[in-house]
């Protein structure tokens, strides 16, 4: 009897191990992902940066300035870009960027009054299973993004925006604190909103070829540059919830290969005893 | 000797030039401006265009951009657009094949969208070529 229970042990411990190869492996392979994606959206942070400060600039410096990017009117519906990750196993990644979206939803009124638009596999998932209005889908754009291709995604925003078929645009996606910290964020970015520069009077600059067609011409441009380092800080936090959720189990893998190890040598020892004692008794029994 | 300015040169993706000039000649969509030291505020947006640096060897290195913006104020300029190439890194062969695609999607004449953006493609891509022989 002993011995079965021995095999069964052995057994469990050899599954065990087998999938902590699996944890440990895709722990090293999120974290040099998210290297990667950390420094591609620290490099890309200087240029964003620079034509944020300049809208607002033109806007401070022309008051009552119309664009077509800054009306706001009351009809229609919120579009709202959902950036989830491509992959589970992420902890509670993907969860906690829904659960922040469908507050909102609720907020303005359930999904009749929302469009998705959804980038990556699971969000594309999620929100066709609930029936939602998709305006586009983005699955596995996240890794290798390209400046053309947040570009396509940041018209997907901007014509139902100038066409008036939706009222606002609002972005959620998961800030990159630090390794063991993401923030799921929600960020409203049409119509565009500048806040005045904090420095004094400056000299006004020339616009080429005026202030207004300077703005419009930034403004899809910024707004891709948004886009782009939202994506790529949902990514960057994507690996890095994953790679501490594959720590965590790898973590549980070893404690559970001791615990069962213990067992093993228990039984092991209570069979070596067993067998003692039945030489014993078989020899004094002569 | 001509007084020398900052120049920073920056995309997307990483900050392609960092340093001090003496002259700056970039295409904007009123014409090609040159920009000398101490130049007055100026905010200009930049189709798909070339662009010549002078270095410090005092020889003009020319590069590709394909659209952005310049600003110029407080004898520094910040050019930040979509792409920019040297005139002796563009690669030809695939300028020439992205030009020839953009123009096969013209003659589909498909969407008023889908022709525009694949007459930027063409732009972008004849730029692109123009310049490379520009070195």
């Amino acid at each position: 009897m002993a011995s079965g229970n021995m095999k069964v042990i052995k057994r469990r411990i050899k599954s065990v191990e087998s999938t902590m190869q699996i944890t440990k492996a895709m722990e090293l392979v999120a974290s040099s992902k998210l290297r990667k994606a950390k420094e591609k959206a620290d490099n890309s942070r200087p240029y964003f940066k620079a034509l944020y400060d300049t809208m607002c600039e033109i806007q401070s410096e022309n008051e009552g300035f119309l664009s077509p990017f800054t009306k706001r009117s009351k009809n229609g519906k919120t579009l709202l870009i959902v950036i989830a990750g491509d992959r589970g196993l992420a902890g509670g990644f993907n969860a906690n960027i829904f659960k922040l979206a469908q507050q909102r939803i609720d907020e303005l009124g359930g999904k009749d009054n929302v469009e998705i638009l959804a980038v990556g596999k699971k969000s594309v998932e999620y929100y066709e299973k609930r029936q939602f209005t998709i305006e586009g889908k983005f699955p596995g754009v996240a890794e290798g993004l390209t400046i053309y291709q947040a570009d396509k995604l940041c018209e997907c925003v901007i014509e139902p925006f100038l066409k008036g078929r939706i009222k606002s645009a609002e972005l959620f996606y998961t800030e990159y604190v630090s390794p063991i910290t993401q923030t799921a964020r929600a960020m409203k970015i049409l119509p565009v909103e500048t806040e005045k520069p904090a420095e004094g009077k400056r000299a006004l600059p020339i616009y080429e070829p005026s202030p207004a067609a300077v703005f419009n011409s930034i403004v899809p441009k910024y707004l891709t540059g948004v886009i782009f380092c939202a994506v790529l800080d949902s990514f960057a936090s994507e690996q890095a919830s994953r790679r501490s959720a594959m720590e965590n189990a790898s973590d549980n893998a070893s404690e559970m290969i001791a615990d069962l190890s213990l067992m093993y040598n228990r039984a092991r020892q209570a069979s070596i005893t067993q067998e003692i004692t039945e030489i014993v008794g078989g020899a004094s029994a002569d | 000797m001509a007084a020398p300015f900052q120049l920073n040169i920056i995309t997307p993706e990483r900050t392609f030039f960092s340093g001090e000039t003496t002259q700056l000649t970039v295409r904007t969509a009123a014409g090609d401006i040159g920009i000398l030291a101490h130049h007055t505020s100026l905010v200009a947006a930049l189709p798909a265009g070339p662009m010549k640096v002078r270095m410090e060897n005092g020889e003009f290195r020319a590069a590709a951009v394909s659209g952005g913006l310049l600003k110029v104020g407080g004898n520094k300029a910040t050019i930040l657009a979509t792409a920019v190439e040297w005139a002796d890194e563009i690669d030809v062969e695939h300028a020439k094949r992205s030009a020839e695609d953009a123009r096969q999607r013209l003659a589909a004449k498909e969407s008023k969208d889908s022709m525009d953006r694949a007459e930027a493609k063409l732009k972008r891509a004849l730029n692109r070529i123009n310049v490379s022989s520009m070195k």
